[in-house]
């Protein structure tokens, strides 16, 4: 899970050209200074990155923090694979 | 300086094919936003759009022509032939073509024909694409296409700034006109934006909602995305006294301006720049407006702040004012909003009624003008204000006054 959170710090940092350093869970995109037109950028790529789609207003799916960002993007990865056919 | 008056009037939009349909259906508070018909929606989350419904191509061009017009260029031929035909000019036959200026506005051009290139090309693998792509897709078909028509020889090109083109066309052309540089002015806006690529698009930006448009109201979840054009015809006052033709509205005045800010986000002191400037441009007190059509997307960012602008321009006459948003009835149109918008602008002047802000739920704390709530009210209108505030922070706001 660490790399999925590593590449989540990665993707907000290019897109907010602010220094990884500065993230932190616990960090609001709002604490980032990091507008709107960067936060739909950063679901963007977070969609592209993971193969997911990040619903829009969904009460469940916290945009506002790296937290929930994080958390969002676990869960729509496990249940991706969840779904996913077996290859094997 | 010439007085400049509007003579002829035409639009196709999500409310009928013609321009009295369309005030008749705002009149009404009748809503043209519904689920998407047009296109396949199966890749789309967002799927509602205020569409032209029930169209069919054939029964305004031959097949001949057809090949080379765009959605969008056909949208500013239909309701070009409307505005001339009301204004009574034949501007071939009596040679006053070449003293005409052709000015339209559009956002995007010829999304369709882009849609199906890419998808021809990328998507079908085929490795040709059509030879009239180009003369399709270019933003000033729909100008050129109008110009051959009617025989316009005068000055002609296209007008884009995303959701104002309509407004800095029409005010480009006011100005000619006013200035004497022409004599008329075929001037406006058409779109046709509804394809599944820029769908996706404004979908991706996050300002779309999946219900209704409801601009102002505590509910609203953002803009719906409409198609259609909206065509005038200006000319000078003493022309079209002399002629004796219907004068629907006077142009009084137009203001311009750029937010200089950001690249989505509205700037209060921009549009209110832009509001003062049509204001003083048209000589006219603010108490002597009436009505306001605002631009009124249903963003939580463009309502309040274009609310503040208005505050801030009308000072204590802001709470006599009417203002609506009829896309909450037609969508946004993006470079054809202000067209058809204008629509509801000379109705509300020539019949006395404000056309109503549909889909209107609770009022928002931080949007606390009359908006006239999903019915429509009737009341003198001396004169009235036309707002579009595009992307990027460039506004365009048109004054009209009744005619005498």
């Amino acid at each position: 899970m660490d790399n999925t959170q590593d590449a989540i710090f990665a993707i907000i940092a290019k897109e907010a050209h602010i220094p990884v350093e500065k993230i932190s869970l616990e960090s609001t995109l709002k604490d980032l200074e990091i507008d709107s037109l960067d936060v739909v950028q950063i679901i963007f790529e977070l969609e592209d990155r993971f193969g997911i789609t990040l619903p829009d207003r969904d009460p469940t799916v916290d945009t506002d923090s790296v937290r929930g960002l994080v958390a969002a993007v676990e869960r729509l990865v496990a249940e991706k694979s969840a779904s996913a056919p077996s290859t094997s | 300086m010439r007085r400049v008056v509007i003579t002829g009037m035409g639009s196709i939009s999500a409310l009928g094919f013609d321009a009295p349909t369309c005030w008749q259906a705002m009149r009404e508070g009748r809503v043209g936003i519904g689920p998407i018909a047009n296109i396949p929606t199966e890749l789309l989350n967002v799927k509602i759009a205020a569409e032209v419904r029930g169209y069919d191509p054939a029964a305004h061009f031959d097949p001949k022509r057809l090949v080379l017009l765009d959605r969008v260029s056909q949208f500013a031929l239909i309701a070009a032939r409307e505005a001339i035909a009301q204004a009574g000019l034949e501007f071939r036959a009596s040679g006053i073509g070449e003293r005409t200026a052709c000015i339209i506005g559009t956002g995007i051009g010829g999304e369709n024909t882009h849609d199906e290139t890419a998808k021809r090309f990328y998507g079908d693998k085929k490795t040709n694409v059509h030879p009239l792509t180009i003369v399709r897709l270019m933003a000033n078909a729909p100008a050129c296409h109008v110009t051959m028509e009617f025989g316009l020889t005068g000055p002609s090109f296209a007008v884009v700034s995303a959701c104002a083109s309509a407004n800095h066309a029409m005010a480009q052309a006011f100005d000619m006109v006013r200035s004497g540089r022409v004599d008329y002015a075929v001037t406006g806006g058409s779109e046709a934006c509804i394809t599944v690529t820029c769908v996706k698009a404004w979908e991706a930006v996050r300002v779309t909602a999946d219900d209704t448009c409801r601009p102002f109201c505590k509910q609203r979840r953002g803009m719906v995305l409409g198609e259609g054009a909206g065509i005038f015809v200006l000319e000078d006052y003493d022309h079209a006294r002399a002629r004796g033709a219907t004068i629907l509205a006077e142009f009084a005045g137009a203001g311009m301006s750029a937010d200089a800010a950001d690249i989505v986000l509205p700037s209060m002191d921009g549009a209110a720049k832009a509001l003062s400037g049509a204001l003083a441009d048209a000589r006219m007190n603010a108490d002597e407006v009436d009505y306001i059509n605002a631009h009124g997307t249903g963003t939580p960012a463009n309502d309040p702040t274009e609310t503040a602008a208005i505050r801030k321009v009308f000072g204590a006459h802001a709470d006599a004012l009417a203002v609506s948003s009829t896309k909450s009835m037609h969508g946004h149109a993006l470079g054809a909003a202000g067209a058809i918008e204008l629509v509801a602008a000379i109705g509300a002047l020539r019949d006395g009624v404000i056309p109503p802000t549909a889909n209107f739920i609770d009022p928002d704390p931080a949007c606390d003008l009359d908006y006239v709530p999903n019915t429509a009210r009737e009341t003198p209108v001396r004169a009235a204000l036309s707002n579009s505030f595009a992307f990027g922070g460039l506004n365009a706001v048109l004054a009209l006054r009744r005619a005498e």
